[in-house]
């Protein structure tokens, strides 16, 4: 029986969205699609009446202006690394349309779905490298500099998300307080895997519009009582659904 | 001997301030002019290499919002912010809303002065019957506050306001900047001026003719005790600062050709 309601939410567009690349830890702004998004996202939460005690977002610019966008100024917002978008190691910066023609769909889909992959780590000679690792954020984080990902699979994301779900999140919910996330792709599906029990092989199937307000109904375990929900225009959020799929797939005429 | 610094500052203009009315804790945003101060003030700490630890701002969305545009501008939006009712501006009372300039006529430009810039004298309380009593009192924010809800002022003086403010400073803020964090507080003129008067020792009488402008980040050095080791110092452009203070200073004289 539901005895909890939280609140995901995967940012709006950046710029390297409609480019196709992955943008990852990457700290990219949000574009007017994904500001427009929020907007809507904060409209949408105030016509239900939502009001939040707590936000959580990552380090990621793109997760806190969509928190801003979205909330009324006096809730606290906490920011950690572990709600990160997933590292994508070596591919980050590439364009998945190149990838798909160079490696072949299925691989790129295995890289971007599946859960135990892990990609190349990046390294020095990466173009983003020194952008990500020279930024006094994760000069300050609750883990060494060096020790920070170089690169992740979902189930790794999971494996750093989890104990902040536990020992910071968790316990606010627990108090009854209401909670937003604002999170990233990879984090919110991480995360819902875990709440919802979706198996390592479904987990791959499932896809998170951006800019919808997804709400999760807890037991008194923190346990999914049921499925995510999507909030708002239903058809609107099935063609978004159907635009975060079309990015992978290479477009026929250039087969 | 300097061992800590701190940056305060006042954040930038909003619709009333124009109109020269008493904002106090009704919560009015910025205007464009103030969402450009505070993007200056940004752009001005980044030069200066500034890497925050901590910020603290009032619970009012104008400190907030010049918070988050300074630290958009130093891509430092990760940086933890807090919020608290205790760094609010002054609670201005039943003249929250009146326009300094009818006021001025009505009582005399030196009340206003007095009312404006004594360090003890209280205004008369907001009472129900005020036009944004409401507004202000049914607010959640303020039922969360360390403070019940009707134990929170209806009107202060600047020592009352330093009074509220200090258990935060002792309690929240001064062990950070012990500890060595660079801290931000981001809030308005008289809790600004409050702090300051603290923190620098400077008397009732003098505390008078402080005017602190708007959108400037204002540098304190502080020594180990966290006394201040000389006066506050406005970083930027001393010219622009100057028309600044005189700007805020302005906003309290009748207009010659009205008297």
């Amino acid at each position: 029986m539901s005895k909890y309601k939280l609140i995901i939410l995967r940012h709006g567009e950046g710029a390297w969205n409609k480019e196709n690349r992955f943008c990852s830890w990457v700290d990219q702004k949000l574009n007017s699609d994904g500001l427009e998004e929020a907007w809507n996202c904060g409209r949408q939460l105030k016509a239900l009446n939502f009001e939040f005690d707590l936000v959580f977002t990552s380090v990621l610019n793109r997760s806190i202006h969509t928190a801003w966008l979205i909330l009324k100024e006096q809730v606290p917002v906490e920011s950690s690394w572990r709600l990160n978008e997933r590292h994508y190691g070596a591919l980050i910066g590439l364009n998945w349309e190149k990838m798909a023609l160079n490696h072949g769909e299925e691989q790129v889909r295995v890289w971007r779905r599946s859960y135990n992959m892990t990609p190349p780590p990046t390294e020095e000679s990466h173009p983003y490298y020194h952008e990500i690792y020279s930024d006094c954020r994760y000069k300050v984080c609750d883990m060494a500099l060096d020790q920070l990902p170089r690169s992740e699979s979902l189930k790794e994301v999971l494996e750093r998300l989890l104990p902040y779900w536990n020992e910071r999140i968790a316990p606010e919910v627990l108090k009854g307080k209401t909670v937003m996330l604002s999170a990233h792709g990879n984090s919110s599906r991480a995360l819902l895997k875990h709440l919802e029990g979706i198996s390592d092989e479904d987990i791959i199937n499932i896809t998170l519009p951006t800019g919808v307000l997804i709400l999760l109904e807890l037991d008194k375990k923190l346990r999914a009582v049921g499925p995510h929900q999507f909030l708002g225009d239903q058809k609107a959020i099935r063609e978004t659904i159907k635009k975060v799929d079309g990015q992978v797939k290479v477009k026929q005429g250039k087969k």
